[in-house]
């Protein structure tokens, strides 16, 4: 106990100091005893020291079971200082960051190729999981390690005092948001309640990554593969026009409090309406149900699946996985570390919290496990078959980081400037993906 | 002959030697600042120089393309929208910060202890750390009447303001926001401006029976022009760079309302890996600064010949 918590000290304080030095404090990391040592893997993931302490586990478990040691560092701002590492040209090992990222790293040179036999246990990972780390070349670049769906989360007893129903439907949603915001559903007398909570600011591109489950709903595509590895824009259709001026006009141009105050600069960090109590709908991630869990309280909101547009009710689905660095020559220890955290032990240690750590695996991509079953908790059922029913991804084999970063300015702008017509909007977004993708001589 | 030769050789000798002494000393003292600054200022400095002419891929080796970052940084309409911005942002905050510092070291200039405590209260804007600042003024820029400012505007009876979230007064609500960082860090710098103003002067000037106004024109004005020259040079270097105040505050939105070159370039670099172009995007800016900076220590120059 007494060790974790130092460890855990440890892992913020490295992290600190990582963040003041940048480039320098790593470079120095990766010289020391790390990456000479054949028997020490340098490993990296997108957490904070809470999530960390999960990872901790894990990395513990391994080592005890192989004898490979691990140097793990938690990153908070993993893609800045992933840039500087790539610039000297020593990555780590292994690293375990979002699925969407794969094709910019890949792009960049930064991953080595992977052949999904060489994964002990990889054939209980799913088609649909290992087909979503397939490169533009057609070569694995990930291994898949943790899946999730957006749900939508929502407070039940504010449905129960007003006497509504949780919406199935985009219509049911925003007359359950007016009345969550004109009804004074929370009996305070004061008309301070919001009904959905967006992050819509085009920072880091959460107007698209948030906005997405929409768009999908609506029947749109951001970008279209035609199977035969190139791309069209394709934010310019009937059904992209009609769900982005069904958003703008209902929720940032529509009656107020629809959504929280604030949305259109509000970015994940700081909208935290529904944990403060002061809104009740978030589309979001399942990694907010252990926070949500403490405020609002477990008996106050439920999981449920997102209502449907006229097009259906996909969700985006992203997840984390497991990459190997270019260029180092561990090779049987990466593959051993990689065959271990997606086997069914290491999975369930990643799924598990202890003390109230964030769990890093959501939905095991493991076929032999159950999310709900393993967490003794139904809600994870929802946001299982969220995944394997009713989602989708962002296109993993092109660089898409500047695709939705150009689609989140354009979105975010379309939402701030009521006056403004969507049809040329989003025509003049579409010449910009068009230009994106050409730099990546992806367009068809 | 020979002791002619001999002299100025012995003399040359001994003087080397206290050159050496001499000059060795300070140059040690400076030694680690000297590195640090190399290591962590110059080299990169130099490095990122050197990485705008290139299409930057590490793994994959980096691609010449030459002046190529450069047209593209200068034509994109996104960062011709964020010169408007900084240049907007830069001088009104500079000028705002510097007109409240002045006020505020005219008012908590003295020797009283109470004054000590006020004038540290006053500062503390100026230590705090920038994100956390903007936090804070997220919080009172709230756009409900439940936020500090505008629950004040409500007290007057006067409709919320959507501080932050409307695009045609974000970039002035992070302006007020960096004037009330900066003012009191200018303040400090008036004051020691004006410790060194011959008090006698004043007292000449009281007994000739001026305005305040003539007071501040002609001797308050003039004994703190070096304040005033130091001041603004600093000033022009942060208005050009600003990102802190406005990532942590809007992230350069509504809309990229406040987007200014800074954030523009952390954008191209950071979410959109664009390292090349990041980095001919900050070698325009430190042209540009380099630039200013020489402008405003020709001014002073000349304005001190005068």
């Amino acid at each position: 106990m007494g060790d974790r918590r130092r460890r855990r000290r440890l892992a913020a304080a490295a992290t600190v100091a990582g963040l003041m030095f940048g480039t320098a404090a790593c470079g120095s990391g990766s010289d020391s005893a790390g990456s000479s040592d054949p028997n020490t893997l340098e490993v990296w993931t997108r957490s904070n020291p809470d999530s960390a302490a999960t990872y901790d586990r894990v990395f513990a478990a391994f080592t005890k079971k192989t004898g490979i040691k691990i140097d793990y560092q938690p990153v908070i701002n993993f893609d800045q200082q992933l840039q500087s590492r790539a610039s000297t040209k020593d990555l780590p090992d292994v690293m375990i960051n979002d699925t969407a990222l794969m094709g910019s790293y890949q792009s960049q040179g930064l991953l080595k190729p992977i052949d999904p036999a060489s994964i002990a246990g990889g054939d209980r990972i799913t088609d649909k999981s290992w087909s979503s780390t397939v490169g533009i070349d057609g070569k694995h670049y990930g291994i898949p390690y943790s899946r999730q769906a957006q749900a939508l989360m929502i407070r039940t007893d504010w449905l129960k005092k007003l006497g509504l129903k949780a919406p199935t439907t985009w219509q049911e949603m925003l007359s359950v948001a007016k009345a969550f915001a004109t009804e004074d559903p929370d009996g305070d007398g004061k008309a301070d309640t919001y009904g959905i909570v967006a992050p819509a600011s085009a920072q880091n591109g959460y107007a698209a990554w948030w906005g997405a489950s929409f768009l999908w709903q609506g029947g749109a595509q951001i970008i279209a593969p035609d199977g035969k590895g190139t791309y069209t824009p394709a934010m310019d259709s009937a059904a992209a026009i009609n769900a982005v001026t069904w958003m703008k006009d209902n929720l940032f141009c529509g009656k107020k409090g629809v959504v929280q105050p604030g949305a259109i600069t509000a970015v994940t960090a700081t909208a935290t309406n529904f944990q403060d109590g002061n809104a009740g709908m978030y589309m979001t991630g399942p990694y907010n149900i252990t926070t949500f869990d403490a405020t609002p309280g477990k008996d106050k909101y439920e999981v449920v699946p997102a209502p449907a547009g006229p097009a259906g009710g996909d969700v985006l689905a992203d997840g984390e996985n497991v990459y190997l660095g270019a260029k180092t020559g561990k090779d049987r220890q990466e593959l051993a570390l990689a065959s271990f955290l997606v086997s069914a032990e290491g999975q369930k240690i990643a799924m598990t919290s202890v003390d109230g750590h964030q769990p890093v695996v959501r939905i095991p991509v493991n076929s032999t496990l159950d999310a709900a079953k393993v967490r003794n908790d139904a809600r994870w059922s929802v946001v299982q078959k969220a995944y394997e029913d009713a989602s989708e991804q962002f296109p993993n084999a092109p660089d898409f980081a500047p695709i939705k970063q150009d689609t989140a300015d354009a979105l975010n702008a379309i939402f701030t400037y009521c006056g403004g017509d969507v049809r040329s909007q989003l025509k003049e977004l579409n010449d910009t993906l068009a230009g994106d993708l050409k730099d990546q001589d992806l367009l068809k | 002959m020979t002791a002619t030769v001999t002299a100025p050789a012995a003399r040359e000798g001994t003087g080397r030697r206290a050159f050496d002494k001499k000059a060795v000393v300070p140059w040690l003292f400076l030694a680690p600042g000297l590195l640090l600054a190399l290591v962590f200022k110059f080299w990169p400095m130099a490095k990122g120089i050197w990485l705008s002419f290139f299409d930057v891929r590490p793994f994959l080796g980096d691609k010449w393309i030459g002046l190529e970052n450069y047209g593209r940084v200068l034509t994109d309409h996104r960062f011709q929208d964020a010169i408007g911005h900084t240049l907007i942002l830069g001088i009104g905050q500079s000028v705002g910060a510097i007109l409240l510092g002045f006020a505020l070291a005219l008012l908590l200039e003295g020797q009283a202890r109470s004054l000590k405590f006020l004038r540290t209260a006053v500062f503390l804007p100026a230590v705090t750390a920038t994100a956390v600042v903007g936090e804070l003024w997220r919080l009172m820029y709230y756009p409900t009447s439940d936020g500090l400012l505008n629950s004040g505007l409500h007290f007057f009876g006067l409709g919320t303001v959507q501080f932050l979230d409307n695009p045609d007064i974000a970039l002035y609500s992070t302006m007020v926001m960096g004037i009330w960082i900066w003012a009191p860090y200018n303040m400090v710098i008036f004051l020691a401006g004006l410790a060194g103003v011959d008090r006698s002067l004043y007292e000449a000037a009281a007994m000739d029976g001026v305005s305040l106004w003539q007071r501040l024109r002609h001797v308050t004005l003039p004994a703190i022009r070096p304040a005033l020259m130091i001041v603004l040079t600093l000033a022009t270097i942060r208005g050009l760079r600003v990102f802190t105040e406005v990532y942590v505050l809007t992230g350069g939105g509504p809309a990229g309302s406040t987007d200014v070159w800074m954030t523009r370039a952390y954008t191209l670099g950071f979410t959109r890996n664009d390292i090349g172009g990041a980095s001919a995007a900050s070698v325009v800016l430190l042209c540009v600064t380099l630039l200013l900076t020489v402008l405003v220590n020709n001014l002073r120059k000349r304005g001190e010949a005068r």
